[in-house]
């Protein structure tokens, strides 16, 4: 069974020095009068180099997780380290410019800004960072865009490409800043089942070549092909 | 069902609260310009009050400084249909206000305490007894005379000599501060015992009459008994003026502040306009945003009618709210106008007060007004086919156009401004309605600021004209009459003289000036039809004249018309040989030869002024030189007031500069309308992007990135809103030059600076960066988490 760790993972995680570290984390979201207990104090490690799924129900709290690692929201209690950083005491300045030098985040809906060409979507990161010259970043985002398959299609706009083509500008986003960690929140969750298989197949690239990934999903088919998978229920690990 | 669609239509308010406020205060401020149409009767219904408190004076007569018994009066007090009279000596002298002299007028009052007509309030001290004065509560206003109580005025009497008068206080009376106001001396109350130490002549310049009827036959009638009543007495030779009369309901200046509320009209409803289509504007936005929710209304049975009804309420809730908060805002807009308008033009204070028919109209205009702009934009929501409704997304992204391809090539500019400036292009109708209300603003700024620099130039080019650097005005009495050029000329400093009359006359119905000048004036008399008289002309006495064209619009008067004059001494039939563009005196100059008006008004007739011409023009030397012609003349025993150009011309601009504030102030109100409607555009910009400042952030934007981006979005549509607001700015310009010709009569030429086009670019820049400040900074703040959860 997908949810149950097998040993050799549980070795495999060990084996690595962690590259994230959650502890005693607690997340809960104040919705209207009620609060919403969406991790009820997780203890979860990932090795450098990993690649993690992440499988549970609907508001089991497998997308809080993936926010926590990336800075995007802050834990209610307990602490996140990523690379040695405790990443939950930094500011939201610090984070924006620690997320865009060190980890890709690629969402469900891919997110790309309309009004930008795929090369200007895949260089922007970068931008951001103000990392090298305007002709090295081009060239960087070029590159990634080959990467993925993508050379011929750099001055299209979103709305000129398919789902899987606007999913890999994505993950040329991601890699924009060649980042040790790779994220992704449903990353295949809006694509066929063979572009989802395609696109997998570039994250394991991406594996191969060295990066943490680490990625949320529903298809327990996708999560079978993780090195390891964290499942999730009701805000608490059940297996990792 | 129905209860149900009501609450939607509240909810759709309290949902998206920031659209709400600012929707609100759109409306707020365009229904509280509406109370500007309350300013006629708010001052009107003070002036009423000040008038009876006042006893203001039904007709006045000019004497020229007859002594009168208390017997005499008694009797002119009970000639048929007088109910009370009260005479007015004068004394026309200067005063020292540092080294200058200052022209005043000093109005000799009988008793204080029982003033019949015309009363002199006594606003604050006590009344003066001799050599004391009480000075006119716009002297303040004008900075003539800046004197408080207990103060200490240098007077240069009749004789020469220096008189000392202490300031008991402050006084004021409606007529004489109106003379002040229309740019004359500077005025003092004192008993006519003061004056007559002054003057040196115990006779009254003026009296003062209220009537019992004063219909117009009635009003005639008791002129003629009273003229027939003074006849016998000695020292008394006839009217030194045409009567002044007062209609019921009439007070001073109410002519000129009409205009000047009707130009405050038009200008109200220019900022309605500006204000209609951002409500429009806001309108449609709301919809649009619902498409998707009308096409689930529509899915589940609702009909066009029941949906559009929905919609219809919350422009009338939206439109309810603008209006409770309008009408308040409004009653105060315009009290505080009043008030300070009151104070500064007729030194009144006016109280608080509401027009029961402007709150009215502002209420239908509040309230129906939003939901008629809103049916265009719900009748295209409503008629959306269903399955395209349930697809809208509220900010939708089409295909790439022109447009687009253009903005992409804008490519020197840093990402984030790039971003910014693709985002205002890709929302192609809000980002046009966003400029088009930066535009109005713009444009309404552009016609004002062009105004008002008009109304300047005008002023500074009608001074430029006078060739003369004083004026000397004859005092009656013993001014200097006929043959006192010769006189004047012998004083050193004084390179030309020229003697001419200065008197009120009707054309046609109309008030004018008749200038009499030689044909070789010093005035430098502009002609735009027909010509100038020649010295045989004015040799030969001929009744020929050149007339004003404001005037000679007004009149329907035209080249080789032959029209009459009424005059002092009585009517005189003038052929019109030429008209003037000049605006002295409102463009209501009415010039004649010198010698022609001279035979007609005789001898003995008084208003005879001079212009004089110094050697040097520096403006301490004219101060010397009038100096010097003062003290000559008083030497002599003449009594003159006089007028140094330079000065006369800095308290003309200075009045004016009011004038064009005031003007100002309503353009900002326009601005600031159109601000708003931008802040809210912006803000709305920013919330429905909340999502994809979260996306930005995760991607590594820092907070200056994302303030970049909008940023650069702001001052895209203020750009261009700015360049569509210059072609607005100059027709509007245009439109409002017309518009001071039409109704306030004053021709002002056609100016549009280009600096002001250029200062116009910085500060609607500035402004729109400075109103995004505040949706950026909470952009900003919110955290990646909750922005990408943000729906």
């Amino acid at each position: 069974m997908a949810a149950v760790v097998s040993e050799r993972e549980r070795v495999l995680a060990g084996s690595r020095a962690p590259l994230i570290q959650l502890a005693a984390v607690e997340k809960v979201y104040r919705m209207g009068k009620l609060d919403y207990h969406a991790l009820r104090g997780i203890d979860l490690s990932i090795g450098a180099g990993e690649l993690v799924a992440i499988v549970g129900p609907s508001g089991s709290g497998k997308t809080t997780i993936l926010n926590l690692v990336t800075g995007i929201d802050r834990p209610t209690a307990g602490t996140v380290t990523v690379d040695g950083l405790r990443i939950d005491a930094m500011s939201e300045e610090e984070l924006a410019v620690w997320r865009g030098e060190h980890v890709g985040v690629v969402f469900q809906f891919f997110q790309l800004l309309p009004t930008l060409s795929a090369l200007e979507n895949a260089v922007l990161p970068l931008d951001f960072a103000r990392r090298g010259s305007k002709r090295e970043r081009f060239e960087r985002a070029r590159h990634n865009l080959d990467l993925v398959g993508l050379a011929d299609k750099t001055e299209h706009l979103p709305a000129e490409l398919s789902g899987g083509e606007q999913q890999r500008v994505a993950i040329a986003r991601a890699l924009a800043s060649d980042p040790k960690l790779i994220v992704g929140d449903e990353p295949t969750g809006n694509l066929d089942t063979v572009t989802a298989s395609e696109m997998f197949e570039l994250l394991e690239r991406l594996h191969a070549e060295g990066k943490t990934i680490l990625y949320v999903t529903h298809d327990l088919e996708l999560a079978q092909r993780a090195e390891r998978i964290v499942s999730i229920r009701d805000g608490v690990v059940v297996a990792a | 069902m129905a209860s149900a669609l009501l609450r939607k239509s509240i909810t759709d308010l309290s949902r998206r609260r920031s659209r709400t406020f600012f929707a609100v205060a759109t409306l707020a401020l365009a229904v509280a310009s509406i109370g500007i149409f309350a300013m006629p009767t708010l001052i009107d219904r003070a002036m009423q009050k000040e008038v009876t408190a006042g006893k203001l004076a039904d007709v006045t007569v000019w004497i020229g400084g007859v002594p009168l018994e208390d017997s005499q009066l008694a009797r002119l007090a009970a000639l048929p249909n007088v109910r009370a009279v009260e005479p007015r000596s004068y004394f026309s002298g200067r005063v020292y206000v540092g080294a200058r002299r200052a022209p005043i007028v000093v109005v000799g009052v009988r008793d204080f305490a029982s003033q019949q007509a015309e009363i002199v309030r006594v606003t604050s001290g006590s009344p003066p007894r001799e050599n004391q004065v009480l000075t006119e509560a716009q002297n303040a206003s004008r900075g003539g005379l800046g004197a408080g109580a207990g103060d200490l005025l240098r007077v240069v009497a009749g004789d020469g000599s220096e008189r000392l008068l202490r300031v008991t206080g402050v006084g004021h009376n409606l007529n004489e501060a109106k003379d002040v106001v229309d740019g004359g001396a500077a005025v003092l109350y004192a008993t006519t015992g003061t004056v007559a130490s002054l003057s040196g002549s115990h006779g009254y310049g003026s009296l003062a009459f209220r009537l019992a009827d004063t219909r117009p036959a009635a009003t005639r009638s008791t002129i003629e008994s009273v003229r027939n009543e003074l006849a016998p007495i000695a020292g008394f030779r006839g009217f030194t003026g045409l009567p002044e009369t007062r209609a019921a309901g009439e007070w001073p200046g109410k002519e000129d502040f009409q205009k000047f509320t009707d130009f405050f009209s038009i200008v109200t409803v220019l900022a309605l306009l500006s204000a209609l289509v951002l409500i429009a504007n806001t309108m449609t936005t709301l919809v649009a945003e619902q498409t998707a929710e009308i096409g689930t209304m529509k899915a589940i049975g609702g009909r066009r009618r029941q949906i559009a009804a929905v919609y219809v309420k919350t422009a009338m809730l939206l439109g309810t709210l603008g209006t409770v908060v309008g009408v308040g805002l409004g009653i105060v807009l315009s009290n505080v106008l009043i008030r300070f308008l009151g104070s500064e033009f007729f030194a009144v204070d006016v109280g608080f007060g509401v027009d029961a028919k402007i709150i009215v109209l502002s209420v239908l205009v509040g309230v129906l007004g939003p939901a008629l702009a809103a049916l265009p934009a719900i009748r295209r929501a409503t008629r959306v086919p269903l399955r395209e409704a349930l697809d809208a997304s509220g900010s939708a992204v089409g295909a790439e156009d022109a447009g687009d391809r253009l903005l992409r090539r804008v490519r020197f500019l840093p990402r984030t401004a790039q971003i910014g400036l693709r985002n205002a292009g890709r929302r192609r109708r809000r980002s046009l309605a966003t400029a088009v209300i930066v535009a109005l603003a713009v444009g309404n700024l552009l016609a004002v600021m062009g105004l008002a620099a008009a109304i300047a130039s005008t002023t500074h080019a009608e001074w430029r004209d006078h060739g003369e650097d004083v004026k000397i005005t004859s005092e009656s009495g013993t001014g200097l009459y006929y043959g006192g050029a010769d006189l004047i000329r012998s004083v050193p400093g004084v390179a030309d003289v020229e003697p001419i009359f200065d008197a009120k006359v009707v054309l046609r119905g109309e008030d004018g000036i008749v200038w009499s000048v030689h044909s070789n004036t010093m005035f430098h008399v502009r002609i735009s039809d027909g010509h100038w008289f020649t010295a045989a002309q004015e040799r030969a006495r001929e009744r020929v004249a050149v007339v004003g064209r404001n005037i000679a619009r007004v009149t329907g008067t035209k080249v080789g018309d032959r029209v009459r004059l009424d005059t002092a001494a009585g009517p005189a039939t003038f052929r019109v040989i030429g008209i003037t563009p000049s605006q002295q005196e409102n463009g209501t100059v009415i010039f004649v030869p010198y010698r022609t008006m001279h035979a007609i008004l005789g001898e003995g007739a008084a208003g005879t002024d001079y212009w004089v011409r110094t050697t040097v023009h520096d403006h301490a030397f004219v101060d010397r030189t009038t100096t010097r012609i003062e003290d000559t003349l008083a030497n002599l025993g003449y009594g003159v007031s006089t007028e140094i150009e330079y000065v006369g011309e800095a308290d003309n601009v200075a009045a004016n500069r009011m004038i064009t504030t005031v003007i100002a102030v309503l353009g900002f109100l326009i601005v600031a309308i159109s601000m708003v409607g931008l802040a809210n555009a912006l803000t709305m910009s920013v919330i429905e992007r909340t999502r994809e400042v979260g996306i930005l952030r995760t991607i590594g934007a820092r907070a200056r990135d994302v303030r970049r981006i909008f940023a650069a979005e702001s001052v895209a549509l203020a750009v261009a809103g700015w360049a569509l607001g210059i072609p607005v700015g100059y027709l509007l310009d245009r439109f409002l030059v017309w518009l001071v010709q039409e109704v306030v009569n004053v021709e002002v030429p056609f100016v549009f600076p280009l600096a002001n086009v250029a200062y116009a670019l910085v500060g609607t820049v500035v402004l729109a960066l400075v109103i995004t400040w505040l949706p950026i900074r909470r952009a900003v703040r919110y955290r990646p988490g909750n922005a990408l959860r943000y729906a």
